[in-house]
C-alpha cells in the first residue's frame, strides 16, 4: 500500500498543494493508513535531522553573498567589463548578456537572481540599443540558467546533501557544461545577428572616471598574480601529460643519489611573474585608459569564484566555510572599497537571504523524511525493474530520463524537482553503471534548463516581470536559445568526459 | 460574517506582530552565523580549531528557519504549481484552495503534536555537545531555572515546534481568508502591513 504515495504525492502536487506539505502528506498519510504510525514520527524526525547539517549551511551564505554583490554595486562593474570584451561584436549587447550571467554565475548560483540583476540592466540598455523586448528578454532568461550550473550552485548544495555526493565534485562537474551552455547562446546570438542584422555597441560606458588609487593598486597586484596563476595552472596541466607520456617524475625533487631530477618549480615561477609583467605592459601600451580601468574594475569582483574554488581545492575551506568567505568578501568590498552600502542596508539583506534560505531548508528537511519513506516503500527498487523493462541500454535510458527530467522541469523548480526524483532516479542509474557525479550534472543541468521552460519556468516569470513583456512572447523567442541548451544536456550525457574531466584531474573523482 | 472577520483581524495583527519579531530575530541570526563561521576559519588558523562553532552555527539555522519560515509562507513563498487551479473557473480553484488549506493545517497539527513529544520527550533530554547555557525553561510545568550547563538538545529542536506553531497561526489566517473569500468575495480582507512594506524595498 505504501508504494501509493508516490502518485498520490504527484496528485497533491498537481492540485496546488505546496511542494512542502505535499513532501510530508502523502508520505504521512499512507504510513497512518498502513498501520505504521510510530514512523510519522519518525517523518518529523527526519524533518528536523534533514535540516540540521553543517554543509546545506552553505544555501543561506551563498545566497547571502548574491544578495550582497547586488546590492553592493558589483554586478553593474560585470556588466561593463562583459562589454568591454565583447561589446565590440554584432548582436554586441547579447553576447554581453551571456558573458555576464556566465561571470555572475561565479558569484551567486541562481538563475532567478541573474535574471533579475541583469535584466534590470541589461534589457532596457538592448531595447535602446535596437533590440526587441522579446529578444532581450529570452537571451537574458535563456542565459540566466548557467548561473546555477557553473559553481557556485545551490541546487548542486541541495543535490549533494541529499545524495550524499561531495558539493566539491559536483562543482568541478559544472564548469565545463556551463561553458558550454554560455558557448552555445553566443553562437546563436552570432547566427541571429547576421539574420537580424543585430547592431555592434559601445565597448566602453564610463568614460573619465579614474579608479581610487587603493583599488587601483589591489587591481594591479591581483590581475598579475590571476596571470601567474593562470600560467601555473598550464605549466601544471603540461606537467601531468609530462608525467602521463614519459613516466618521468614532474616538479622538484631529488632521486635516491642526490641528484636533482623533474622541473624546477621556483625559476619557472619567477620566469611567469616576468612575463606577466611584460605582458602587462604590453596591454597599457594598446588598451586606452578607459578600457584599463573598466578591465581593473572588474579584478577585484571577480576574485569571488577564485576564493570559493580555490579555497575548496586547495583544502582550506570546507564549502560552507567558502560561503561565508564569499560573505565576507562582498562586505569587504561593499563597505570598504566601493562604499556603495550602509549599515543600515544590512538587515534588508540579511533578512531576504534568510527568508530565502528558510523556504529552502524546510523542502530539502522535508525531502530527506521523504527519502525514508521511498526506502521503505521499495519503490525505487521496482521503478529500476520497470525502468529495465523499457531497455536495458542505458544510453537509451538516459535518453528516456533526459525527457522525463525535461518534463518536470517545464512544471517544477529544480530545487524540489531534485529533492524529489534524486532519491528515486539516482541509485537506479547508478546501479546501471552511470558515475553518480555524472547523474547529478545530468540531473542538474536538465532540471536548470527547466527553470527557462514554459509553462512554469521561473526566469521566464522573473523575465517577465522584469521586461513588462508577456511570458508567451519571450517563451517563444527563446526557442532557438532552448535548442543549443538541449543539444548541451545531450552532449554532457553521451560523453561524461565534459563533466567529469575536472572532477578526475582534481581527484575529487576516482 | 462578524463571526469569522472580527477574530480574523485580531489573528492578522497578532501574526503580523510575532512574525515581525521572528524575522529580526533570523536576520540576527544569520548576521551571528557568518560571524561564528569566520571565527571557526580564523581560530583554525591561529589558536586551534573551537568545537562549539559548527553546533552553534546549526542552532541559529535552525531557529532562523523556524522564526522566518511562517513569514515566508503567510506571503507566498512556499513553492506550488499552480496551472492547474489557475485553471479551474474562480468558484471551484477557491474550494480547492480551501481544501489545500485545511490539508496543510492538518499535517501542521500532525507536526505540532510529535513536536511537542518529541521537545518534552526522551529524545528531547540529550546534551549538545559543545554548547552551554544558563536557560533552563520546563515546558511542561512552565517552570524557568537558572544556571550554566550543557544546553539540551530540546532547545534546539524547539526551534521546529515554534515554526510550526507560527505557521498553524498563518494557516488559520490563509484558510479563513479563503473561506470569507469564497463566501463573500466583496470583502475587503486584512492584510500584513510588512509584506507591502518588503516589496517596497526590493
Amino acid at each position: 500500500m505504501l508504494v501509493w504515495f508516490l502518485p498520490v504525492f504527484l496528485v497533491l502536487l498537481l492540485i496546488g498543494l505546496p511542494v512542502f506539505f505535499g513532501l510530508l502528506a502523502a508520505p504521512g498519510a499512507l504510513l497512518f493508513l498502513s498501520g505504521q504510525e510510530r514512523d510519522v514520527t519518525l517523518l518529523y524526525r527526519n524533518l528536523y535531522n534533514g535540516m540540521d547539517s553543517f554543509p546545506l549551511m552553505a544555501i543561506p551564505f551563498f545566497m547571502l553573498a548574491g544578495e550582497l554583490m547586488n546590492r553592493g554595486g558589483i554586478t553593474i562593474r560585470l556588466v561593463e567589463f562583459s562589454q568591454a570584451i565583447m561589446g565590440h561584436l554584432r548582436g554586441g549587447l547579447a553576447h554581453v548578456n551571456i558573458l555576464s550571467s556566465m561571470l555572475f554565475a561565479g558569484l551567486s548560483g541562481s538563475a532567478v537572481a541573474d535574471t533579475s540583476a541583469l535584466g534590470s540592466m541589461l534589457i532596457p540598455a538592448m531595447e535602446k540599443n535596437g533590440y526587441t523586448r522579446r529578444f532581450a528578454a529570452a537571451v537574458t532568461a535563456a542565459s540566466s540558467v548557467i548561473g546555477p550550473i557553473i559553481p557556485p550552485s545551490g541546487i548542486m548544495i541541495i543535490y549533494a546533501y541529499v545524495m550524499g555526493e561531495s558539493v566539491a565534485a559536483l562543482f568541478l562537474a559544472g564548469i565545463v557544461p556551463g561553458v558550454l551552455v554560455g558557448g552555445g547562446l553566443m553562437l546563436v546570438v552570432r547566427a541571429l545577428a547576421d539574420r537580424y542584422d543585430l547592431p555592434k555597441a559601445e565597448r566602453i560606458v564610463r568614460t573619465g572616471e579614474p579608479l581610487s588609487p587603493a583599488e587601483n593598486l589591489i587591481a594591479r597586484i591581483l590581475a598579475r598574480a590571476n596571470f601567474v596563476g593562470v600560467l601555473w595552472l598550464l605549466y601544471l596541466i603540461v606537467g601531468l601529460i609530462w608525467e602521463g607520456t614519459t613516466g618521468a617524475p614532474f616538479g622538484t625533487g631529488r632521486d635516491e643519489a642526490g641528484d636533482t631530477i623533474g622541473f624546477p618549480v621556483l625559476p619557472v615561477l619567477i620566469f611567469f611573474v616576468v612575463l606577466t609583467e611584460i605582458i602587462f605592459r604590453r596591454l597599457r601600451r594598446v588598451m586606452s585608459e578607459d578600457l584599463r580601468n573598466t578591465c581593473k574594475r572588474a579584478v577585484v569582483p571577480l576574485q569571488t569564484p577564485i576564493i570559493i574554488l580555490g579555497g575548496i581545492l586547495a583544502g582550506v575551506f570546507t564549502p560552507t566555510e567558502a560561503s561565508v568567505m564569499a560573505v565576507a568578501y562582498a562586505l569587504v568590498i561593499s563597505f570598504l572599497l566601493l562604499r556603495s552600502m550602509t549599515l543600515a542596508d544590512l538587515p534588508g539583506i540579511l533578512m531576504r537571504s534568510a527568508m530565502g534560505s528558510a523556504t529552502v531548508l524546510l523542502l530539502v528537511g522535508a525531502a530527506v523524511a521523504f527519502k525514508v519513506v521511498v526506502s521503505l516503500s521499495h519503490a525505487p527498487e521496482m521503478l529500476a525493474a520497470f525502468i529495465l523493462t523499457l531497455s536495458e541500454n542505458p544510453l537509451i535510458l538516459l535518453f528516456l530520463i533526459n525527457i522525463l527530467l525535461f518534463i518536470v522541469g517545464m512544471f517544477l523548480d529544480a530545487g524540489p524537482a531534485i529533492i524529489i526524483l534524486g532519491p528515486i532516479l539516482g541509485p537506479v542509474f547508478v546501479d546501471l553503471g552511470v558515475h553518480p557525479v555524472h547523474f547529478a550534472i545530468i540531473m542538474s543541468v536538465n532540471l536548470t534548463v527547466g527553470l527557462a521552460t514554459p509553462p512554469m519556468g521561473l526566469v521566464l516569470f522573473v523575465a517577465s516581470s522584469v521586461s513588462g513583456e508577456r511570458v508567451e512572447t519571450i517563451a517563444r523567442a527563446i526557442l532557438p536559445f532552448l535548442a543549443v541548451e538541449i543539444l548541451v544536456i545531450f552532449l554532457i550525457t553521451y560523453f561524461p568526459a565534459i563533466s567529469m574531466t575536472i572532477p578526475r584531474l582534481t581527484g575529487f573523482v576516482q | 460574517m462578524a463571526v469569522l472577520t472580527i477574530p480574523l483581524r485580531a489573528l492578522v495583527a497578532l501574526n503580523t506582530v510575532l512574525l515581525r519579531i521572528g524575522r529580526h530575530a533570523a536576520w540576527m541570526a544569520l548576521g551571528l552565523m557568518v560571524i561564528i563561521i569566520l571565527l571557526q576559519i580564523g581560530a583554525r588558523f591561529t589558536t586551534g580549531a573551537l568545537n562549539w562553532t559548527e553546533e552553534a552555527a546549526r542552532f541559529l539555522m535552525l531557529w532562523l528557519t523556524g522564526l522566518i519560515a511562517p513569514s515566508a509562507y503567510r506571503w507566498g513563498g512556499f513553492v506550488a504549481i499552480d496551472t492547474i487551479p489557475r485553471a479551474l473557473p474562480k468558484t471551484v480553484a477557491h474550494v480547492l484552495l480551501v481544501l489545500l488549506l485545511a490539508l496543510s493545517l492538518a499535517v501542521l497539527i500532525v507536526g505540532a503534536g510529535i513536536g511537542w513529544g518529541e521537545v518534552t520527550g526522551f529524545p528531547g533530554t540529550f546534551d549538545t555537545a559543545a554548547l552551554y547555557t544558563f536557560f533552563f525553561p520546563s515546558i511542561g510545568d512552565l517552570t524557568v531555572t537558572f544556571g550554566w550547563d550543557r544546553m539540551p538538545r530540546s532547545h534546539m529542536m524547539a526551534s521546529l515546534l515554534v515554526g510550526v506553531c507560527l505557521m498553524i497561526l498563518v494557516n488559520v489566517e490563509l484558510l479563513v481568508k479563503a473561506l470569507l473569500g469564497l463566501i463573500a468575495p466583496a470583502l475587503e480582507l486584512p492584510q500584513d502591513p510588512d509584506q507591502t512594506a518588503m516589496a517596497g524595498t526590493e
